[in-house]
This record gives structure tokens, C-alpha cells and sequence, in this order.
């Protein structure tokens, strides 16, 4: 893992340690982990695999119907919930990976959101099992061992501690030869290709397992609403998860989790001024685009930065 | 079932296609040219819907006069937002358009509310159009014949346009290939604003056409713009005969999926889609390596 | 070297700008009230208002209560279930709020409810209908104020069956709601020896009602019961009136308000619907109350306004009455209590499911030359009284915790 990774990681987990504290309310800083870490598991979709998926939102949901289910019916058990939930969820990324990635471009994009749509609707008339538009309600929070999550700020670290973990795993994969080859791939495809890569079997590994992140995130969002709402599965959160990216800048990994942390927390506080939230959200979004470029991050490295470095070599000049 | 219901069911389905015709060709040529879905689009319905409603209930209370001006007024807006926004932003990968487009479709749906509330505005069927009209076979209400005819008249003066004039030309080489336009000397960024102009437009038409059987409402573009994804999907992306095609399709499949399995009848869509791509995977008339 | 630099600056940076944004705490305050309800969604021109109507009722209280004064907060949940249920837990644990009021749409009504059992602090229903709330999902710390689908399904199918006709057709929105309105409905015929000649169920998210109408149209009803809301109820009417078949049947709609007809013009004119109440009812402080409000907005309020007035109204009562305003105590002062206000005229909070209940209007909408004043859009046609309205308490499923 390169340094300055494992340095904005330690950093993370420093100021997420303290952010409960600051933010507006402790299960709104739980629910910004729990995107912050959907938003990554995407960005290896579509800022490491290039695949611009707009199915997203429909393995963050499975996950959280099956952690719901599991809690509710079979077994009360929160490590057998989200385990179930990443199962699942893969299975599920594997499935709608296979039948998609063939395609490519735009196709790739609508059939994504045309079998999240119909895992959707699945959701809206299965009501026995789900609960339909009412949503899941009296999902439990069972203890954990000695760990009592009822509190939501127990509850908070307990995630902090799982989503520090899955953000490693996803650092140490993008740092892997599969990573370096997705890369490759997103470049320029036939080299990669003429090279003799199996270019659809490496961007199907990098699906399932973002899959399986996007599962836990959603397993995670059942624990935290004690609920599943059936918005969970629906394609304007695929469209939450696109937009965090390009806001905080893709193929940074920590980009994503930037755009998490400033979307939610921004649309939190506007509306509790205004009801014209959603405006000022698409202002917001526009101006992104023309400020920076980047992403927020982007942004910081490539403008506030440099200035920022040259006025401090400025005022503290380098030792020769 | 009777036999009747049965063609007028089919007929409902024309009304949906066309609805869908409309959308789908301003979705499909704005996709062609610069290369993004536009997400803005069913806002750009919503609006085209609202100036109607503005138009005939505060400056002159005429539906014909809505119907010629607001396509032409919302081309206008469609251009202008080129000119002041997309523009800027060629140079980058189109997925920042497309977040653009999706911040427009937030302040534009959150506009409408503000101006005229969340409940919707009264729009009625104009007065020369309302009953039924004897067709021999079946009763059927003016107003959708006419919705039908408008709708067949304005996709053959696209077709038209595109296919025998030098500007339609342009258009649609620059459709297949938009670099080679440029390097063949043809201002591209005018093309672009006609495009996007072109598109807004008929989505602009489509808004007044709906208007008078819908409920105008802020959000009622949302809905439809995932079907004309669809749409465009399964006539293939760029191709301007397959949105028709593909319009028409969509709007029978939604049509008889409500005269056999009612509760079903929107997923089928999506259903279809999947099935239909794993056959073609570019769908009707896509070709292949078409922004790939 | 300088990369790394730039990554914990970055970080720095980051962390300054949300310090920035942090509003302070606020500490506990003698009685706070709330209302979470839909001001940005598809609701917020029916329950935007009701905010409104919570404060003018903490006002004409007089502000005060057991000698402390009585503050509001309101939070917009976007008619999103999983933002009402976070917005429940700020309220509760941040806001430090004593009461929930409103909360629209059954699955956010249904979270919030969890969330004051959870939090062992009450929650007062009025936006969300859901039958649940008073039925198996019920408990001790949640209210269900002025109406449910129950009662809006019922009162008017009792009415119209011996009003209207005997031979119906039903369009129903094909998801909970829907279903749920459609149960009731077809009770309330069976009660009556009316036949229901055919249901269409509706997929979610259809715009086009025609097909239903035309086999409605087949069938030959005297009477249509359109069982949505809001853009289907809009949508379904408009192509009922296309087709001509509104000159041939009545129409009964799930629900509808004066905001509805406001913004769709005439189609809904002749058409039946229940109410809570109407702004021209003559009940116990219903005149001064409209006037006040018409002053202040320009328009008169709507059931769900006049809903939320009097459960304020009633709370703060029920705490002066507990001398108290821990859970427990004004929960105690609420259940089974009878009262007379501008909603409810007798009213009653019945313990047993929680459940508020008072007559049901039957309102039909005035045809466009019937209308001599602006916004008076209903007549009152009937009064269902409450025990016909809703259900019996014991055949709603609800098993109340009455422990202390």
C-alpha cells in the first residue's frame, strides 16, 4: 500500500474516531460511514473498472433486505446477518455482472438499471417477504457478544470498526495486480486485451466484489434505521452513489468518501433551512462541475494545494 | 375481453408510443452527439408542460398558439442552456455533463414547485377537441387522435430535416462521428447547440401534448424518463429510426401488458429490455463501437 | 514526499470545513414540541402547512404551560421513510424533544412509530393513514389522530351504497394503500348487499388510466371508486372524464383536499370523497380558527391543518391535565379521554388502540357554477358517526402494553 495512502486511511479513521461528536447528530454521522463506504465499493466499479453501472443501489438494498429478513426471521445474530448480506449481494453482483458486462458504453449502463429496476419491483410485490412500499419494519438490534449496539453511538463505532476494515481490504485490492490490471483496462482495453488479458472476467471480479461491499453497506443501513425502506432499491440512489463519486472525484477512493460525507451532510443542514433543499443541491452539483473538475479532492491536490505548498516553501524555505 | 377493448387498447398504446416517439428522438440525438444521457430530459417535458399551462391561462388562453410556441420557446432554452453550460465542458469525459444534466433536472423540478406548488396546475382539454369520434369500429376521443397525428407529423418533418436538408446532414454525420466533422472544417459547437436545441424542443412538444391527458405536475418527467431509456436502449443508442421503432414498441408492450397481467405491466418493460439486449446486444438499429 | 503533505493538509483542511458546519448543541428545555413532515416531497401542499398549524395552536395556548414556555422545532423528512427515521432519532435525542407530531406516508409513519417505543417518548400520527399504526404495529408511546384508511374507505362506501347505488367497480393503486382501501371498501358493500362488479389493480407509476377506464366503462357501475391519490387520482379522473364516462357513473375517490381541486380545475366537480373535517363545518372554535388562518395565508386550511391543530391542541392539554410532561403521565391523560373541539365534535382517544376518532364527512365536490366563494369547493352531504367510521377496537389486531 503506497504511503500516502495508508496516511489519508489513518487520517480517516482520526477524524471519524472524533466525528460523532461534531456532527449535527450521531446517527447522521453513522449513516455518512455507511455511504461513505457504499460510494467506495463503487468507485471501484467506475473509477478503477471504467463501468459506469446504474445498478448500484440494488446490491446496497438486497444487502439490507437480507440483513433485515435474517434478523427478523431466521436467526438474531448480527455477524450471521451481514454475512449473509455480503453472500447474497455477491451472488447477486455476479449474476447481473455475468449477464451485463458483455455489453459496453451506455449498454452496460441501462442494463444495470434494468435489472436493478426489476429487483425493485421484485421488492414492491414481494410484500410478504418485504414488506413492499411500507418498507421492513422492527428490524432488530441484537448484542453483539458483550457489545450492547442499541446506542447509537455504540452502534457508530461498531460500523466504524467494519468500515475501517472493508476500506483496507478495498485499498489492498486496488493496490493488487487486480487493480493494476483494471487500470490497464480502463486505459486502453485492446492492448490490454492483445496482451492476453480476460478483460470481462477481471472487470466481473472487481463487480462482485464491489457487490459485496455495497451488500454490507446496505446490511449496515438496516441495523442503523431498525428498518428497510423500500427507497433503498430504487434507481435515484444508484444516482446518490454515481453523484458522490463524480463529486468527490473518481478513482481516488477517498473521493467517493468526500462526496458521501458533503452530499448528505449538506442536504441535512439545507434542509433544515429551506424546503428548496433540492435546488440548492442541483446548484451545488452544476457548480461542482465547472469548479472542480476533479472532485472535491481533485480539487484540493490540484489547486488548493499547490498554493497552499508554495506559500508555505515561502514562508519556510528548504534547507539545502 | 372484447374485440373492441382490444383495439382500443392498442390505440392507448399509440398515444403512450408517441408520447415516448417524441422523448426518445430529442434523448437519442443529444446522446449521438455528445455522447451523455441527458438527464435533464424529462424536466425539459415537465417545463415544456408548464409554459403551456403559463401561456394559455395568463397571456393568451389558446392551446394552438402554446402548441406552435412552446416547442420553439423550449428549442430556445434547450440552445441557450448549450451555449451557457454544456459547452464549457467538451473537454472532459462526458460523465461531467451528465452530472450537470442531473443538477439541471434538480433545479428545474425544485423550480417548478416553488413557482407553481407541489400540487400541480389545472390543464384541460382544449374546447375544438373534446368527445369522441366515431371510427367505425370504436368511439375514441378527439383529443388522442389529434395527439397521434401531431406526433406522426412532427417525427416526419425530423425525419425530414435530418434526411434532406445539408444542416440535417451535418447533424447526422456528426451523430456516427463527431471528430471527423471537425476535421472536416464544420463548426461543431453550432451543431451542438442545434442538436440540443432540436431535442429540447420536441421534448417541449411532448410536454403540451401531455399536458391536456396528464397531470402537470413537477415530477411527471421523472417517470417517463426511465422508459425512454429504455427506448432508446431498445432501438439502439444514436439510431433515430430505431427511437421510433422503439417508442411504438414500448408503448404496446406497456399496452397489451395491462390487458393480460395488469400489476406487472411496467416491470415487463424492463423485463423486455434484458431478454431483448441479451439477443441484440446493441438493440434494432445501434451499431457497433457506437460510443463504446 | 510532497504527495504526503498534500494528503494530510487535504485532511486538515477537510476537518476544518466540517467543524464549520456543526450547529452547537441545545440543551433541554422545559416542553418541546416537533412536527416532521413532508415540505419538499409530493405531499408538502397537503402537510407543508401543518407546521403552521402547530404553531398557531402553541399560540393560541398562550405559549405557556405549567409555567415554562412551550418550544417548536420542525424537520422536513421528504416524504422519504429512511430520512423520517433519522430525523425522529435527532429530534428525540438531539432536539431533546418532548413529542413527534404528523409524519406522512405509511412506511415513515410506521419508522417514527419504532422509534418513540425505542425512545420511550410519544409520537402523534395524523399525515400517515396506515391501519398498522393502530392495529398490529401499535404501541404504547404512538398516536393515530383524526383518520386511517379505514375510515376513509369505510364512511363513504357505507354512504354511497345506500346513496348512490348498488353496483360498483374499483380502481385500486396496486401497492399497501391500495390494497388496504380496497379490504375496507368491499367490507363496507358486503354490509350493505352491494356487488362489486370488477377491480383493476394499478401498477405503480402508470400514467395512463384509459385501459382501466374502458373496461370500468364495459362493466357498466353506477358507481367508480377511484381508490389512489394525489397524480393518479388526477390522472385516473381526467381520462374518465375523456371517455365520457363521468357523465355516466358517480365517482368516489380515496382521498382528496381542497388543494386537489384548486389545482386541477374542474375535473373532480359532482365527485364523492371522506373528510375529516371541512373548513365550513360549524363544530366548537372551527369558525375562529378558519379565520385566523385565512387572515395569515389568504386561504382556508385543510383537514390535515385543522387535524394537526387540534393534537397539539389536545397534548398540551393532556400534559396541563398529567401536571407533567414525562411520557408516561400525558400518555396516561390521553388514553380514553372525550373531548369537543373544532376537529372532533364529540372526540375520543380510545385506549385501547390509541386510536382518535370523530365523525367522518361525507364531502361531494360543487360543480364549477355551484361555487360562490373561493376555496368552498365541498358540501357536506353526511355525517358517519364514530363507531360506524372505525373499526371496533378489538378487531384491529392491536395488543396494547399497558404496563407502567
Amino acid at each position: 500500500m503506497p504511503r500516502s495512502q495508508f496516511l489519508t486511511l489513518v487520517t480517516f479513521f482520526g477524524l471519524a474516531l472524533v466525528f460523532p461528536l461534531v456532527a449535527p447528530y450521531e446517527a447522521l454521522a453513522t449513516e455518512i460511514l455507511i455511504f461513505a463506504l457504499l460510494a467506495m465499493s463503487y468507485d471501484l466499479v467506475l473509477g478503477y473498472g471504467g463501468m459506469l453501472s446504474f445498478g448500484h443501489a440494488a446490491f446496497f438494498g438486497i444487502g439490507a433486505y437480507t440483513t433485515g429478513i435474517l434478523l427478523i426471521r431466521v436467526f438474531p445474530s448480527v455477524p450471521v446477518a451481514l454475512t449473509g448480506a455480503i453472500c447474497v449481494s455477491g451472488l447477486a453482483a455476479a449474476f447481473v455482472g455475468y449477464a451485463s458486462i458483455r455489453r459496453h458504453g451506455i449498454y452496460f449502463t441501462m442494463v444495470t438499471l434494468a435489472f436493478a429496476q426489476m429487483f425493485y419491483f421484485i421488492a414492491f410485490k414481494w410484500t410478504g417477504l418485504t414488506g413492499g412500499d411500507d418498507g421492513l419494519q422492527g428490524v432488530p438490534r441484537p448484542n453483539i457478544g458483550p457489545i450492547d449496539i442499541h446506542p447509537e453511538i455504540n452502534l457508530y463505532y461498531f460500523i466504524l470498526a467494519l468500515v475501517i476494515v472493508s476500506m483496507f481490504i478495498i485499498v489492498r485490492v486496488v493496490n493488487s495486480p487486480l487493480g493494476a490490471t483494471l487500470q490497464a483496462l480502463r486505459e486502453n482495453r485492446n492492448r490490454a486485451m492483445s496482451v492476453g488479458y480476460n478483460v470481462d472476467r477481471f472487470k466481473l471480479v472487481a463487480f462482485v466484489i464491489s457487490g459485496c461491499f455495497a451488500g454490507l453497506a446496505g446490511g449496515l443501513y438496516a441495523l442503523l434505521l431498525n428498518m428497510v425502506p423500500l427507497g433503498s432499491l430504487h434507481w435515484t440512489t444508484s444516482g446518490e452513489v454515481v453523484v458522490m463519486n463524480i463529486t468527490g472525484g473518481m478513482a481516488t477512493l477517498f473521493g467517493p468518501v468526500v462526496g458521501a460525507v458533503s452530499i448528505i451532510l449538506l442536504r441535512d443542514i439545507i434542509s433544515n433551512y429551506t424546503d428548496a433543499w433540492s435546488l440548492f443541491m442541483g446548484l451545488i452539483f452544476m457548480m461542482a462541475v465547472f469548479g472542480f473538475r476533479d472532485g472535491i479532492v481533485g480539487f484540493f491536490q490540484n489547486k488548493i494545494m499547490p498554493t497552499a505548498a508554495k506559500f508555505l516553501g515561502q514562508v519556510f524555505p528548504k534547507k539545502h | 375481453m372484447n374485440l373492441q377493448f382490444v383495439f382500443m387498447q392498442l390505440f392507448n398504446g399509440l398515444i403512450l408510443g408517441s408520447l415516448y416517439v417524441l422523448l426518445a428522438l430529442g434523448l437519442s440525438i443529444i446522446f449521438g452527439m455528445l455522447g451523455i444521457i441527458n438527464f435533464a430530459h424529462g424536466a425539459f417535458f415537465m417545463l415544456g408542460a408548464y409554459a403551456a399551462y403559463t401561456i394559455t391561462s395568463y397571456i393568451i388562453p389558446d392551446y394552438w398558439l402554446a402548441l406552435i410556441s412552446v416547442p420553439i420557446l423550449m428549442a430556445a432554452f434547450g440552445s441557450l442552456c448549450e451555449i451557457v453550460l454544456f459547452r464549457r465542458l467538451y473537454d472532459l469525459p462526458p460523465l461531467y455533463i451528465m452530472l450537470l444534466t442531473f443538477g439541471l433536472m434538480l433545479v428545474l423540478q425544485d423550480a417548478a414547485r416553488l413557482v407553481f406548488g407541489s400540487m400541480g396546475v389545472p390543464f384541460g382539454t382544449p374546447k375544438s377537441l373534446t368527445g369522441m369520434v366515431n371510427l367505425g369500429f370504436m368511439y375514441y376521443p378527439s383529443y388522442r387522435l389529434f395527439l397521434i397525428a401531431v406526433t406522426s407529423c412532427a417525427a416526419f418533418a425530423v425525419w425530414l430535416f435530418l434526411s434532406k436538408t445539408k444542416l440535417g446532414c451535418i447533424i447526422r454525420a456528426g451523430t456516427d462521428n463527431p471528430k471527423m466533422l471537425e476535421a472536416l472544417g464544420i463548426n461543431i459547437s453550432r451543431t451542438m447547440t442545434l442538436v440540443v436545441g432540436l431535442g429540447t424542443g420536441l421534448a417541449g412538444l411532448a410536454g403540451v401534448l401531455a399536458a391536456p391527458i396528464q397531470n402537470v405536475r413537477p415530477l411527471m418527467g421523472m417517470d417517463l424518463l426511465v422508459d425512454c431509456f429504455v427506448v432508446v436502449v431498445i432501438g439502439g443508442m444514436g439510431s433515430l429510426g430505431g427511437s421510433v421503432v422503439g417508442g411504438l414498441i414500448v408503448g404496446q408492450i406497456i399496452a397489451i401488458g395491462v390487458m393480460v397481467w395488469p400489476p406487472m405491466a411496467n416491470t415487463l418493460i424492463y423485463l423486455f429490455m434484458a431478454a431483448f439486449l441479451l439477443v441484440r446486444p446493441r438493440g434494432l438499429f445501434g451499431r457497433e463501437s457506437f460510443h463504446e | 514526499m510532497e504527495r504526503k503533505w498534500h494528503a494530510i493538509l487535504t485532511a486538515c483542511l477537510l476537518s476544518i470545513a466540517f467543524f464549520s458546519l456543526v450547529n452547537t448543541p441545545v440543551v433541554a428545555e422545559p416542553l418541546k414540541i416537533s412536527v416532521l413532515t413532508d415540505m419538499s416531497g409530493p405531499y408538502a401542499g397537503i402537510t407543508g402547512a401543518n407546521v403552521e398549524a402547530a404553531k398557531m395552536a402553541i399560540a393560541d395556548f398562550g405559549g405557556k404551560i405549567l409555567g415554562n414556555p412551550i418550544e417548536f422545532v420542525y424537520r422536513d423528512h421528504m416524504c422519504k421513510p429512511d430520512v423520517a427515521n433519522q430525523k425522529a432519532k435527532e429530534l428525540y435525542e438531539k432536539e431533546q424533544v418532548d413529542v413527534i407530531f404528523d409524519c406522512p406516508n405509511s412506511a415513515a409513519g410506521l419508522a417514527v412509530a419504532n422509534q418513540a417505543k425505542i425512545h420511550k417518548k410519544p409520537f402523534i400520527a395524523i399525515g400517515s393513514g396506515t391501519t398498522r399504526l393502530s392495529g398490529p404495529d401499535c404501541n404504547r408511546y404512538t398516536f393515530k389522530w383524526a383518520y386511517n384508511d379505514y375510515m376513509l374507505a369505510t364512511a363513504v362506501g357505507l354512504w354511497a351504497a345506500d346513496n348512490l347505488g348498488k353496483k360498483w367497480y374499483t380502481i385500486t393503486a396496486d401497492y399497501a394503500w391500495g390494497h388496504d382501501l380496497l379490504h375496507h371498501f368491499s367490507e363496507a358493500l358486503k354490509a350493505k348487499g352491494g356487488t362489486l362488479l370488477g377491480n383493476e389493480m394499478v401498477a405503480l407509476g402508470t400514467s395512463d388510466f384509459s385501459p382501466y377506464i374502458l373496461k370500468a366503462m364495459n362493466a357498466k357501475p353506477e358507481v367508480l371508486v377511484l381508490l389512489n391519490a394525489g397524480k393518479d387520482a388526477v390522472n385516473s379522473t381526467k381520462q374518465a372524464m375523456e371517455f365520457g364516462l363521468k357523465k355516466k357513473v358517480k365517482i368516489v375517490h380515496a382521498l382528496l383536499f381542497i388543494e386537489d381541486i384548486k389545482a386541477s380545475g374542474d375535473i373532480f366537480a359532482g365527485d364523492y370523497v371522506t373528510g375529516a373535517w371541512y373548513w365550513k363545518s360549524d363544530n366548537p372554535g372551527s369558525k375562529e380558527f378558519v379565520e385566523k388562518w385565512k387572515k395569515q395565508f389568504n386561504k382556508p386550511p385543510n383537514w390535515m391543518n385543522a387535524a394537526t391543530y387540534s393534537a397539539v391542541t389536545q397534548y398540551l392539554k393532556a400534559v396541563e391535565r398529567a401536571k407533567s410532561k414525562d411520557a408516561l403521565p400525558v400518555i396516561k391523560a390521553l388514553e380514553g379521554h372525550e373531548f369537543r373541539d373544532l376537529l372532533a365534535n364529540p372526540g375520543k382517544i380510545r385506549a385501547e388502540d390509541h386510536m382518535e376518532v370523530g365523525n367522518a364527512y361525507i364531502l361531494r365536490a360543487k360543480n364549477p357554477g355551484e361555487i360562490k366563494e373561493d376555496w368552498d369547493f365541498f358540501d357536506i352531504v353526511g355525517v358517519i358517526p364514530p363507531d360506524k367510521a372505525y373499526q371496533n377496537p378489538k378487531d384491529t389486531g392491536c395488543k396494547m402494553d399497558t404496563a407502567e
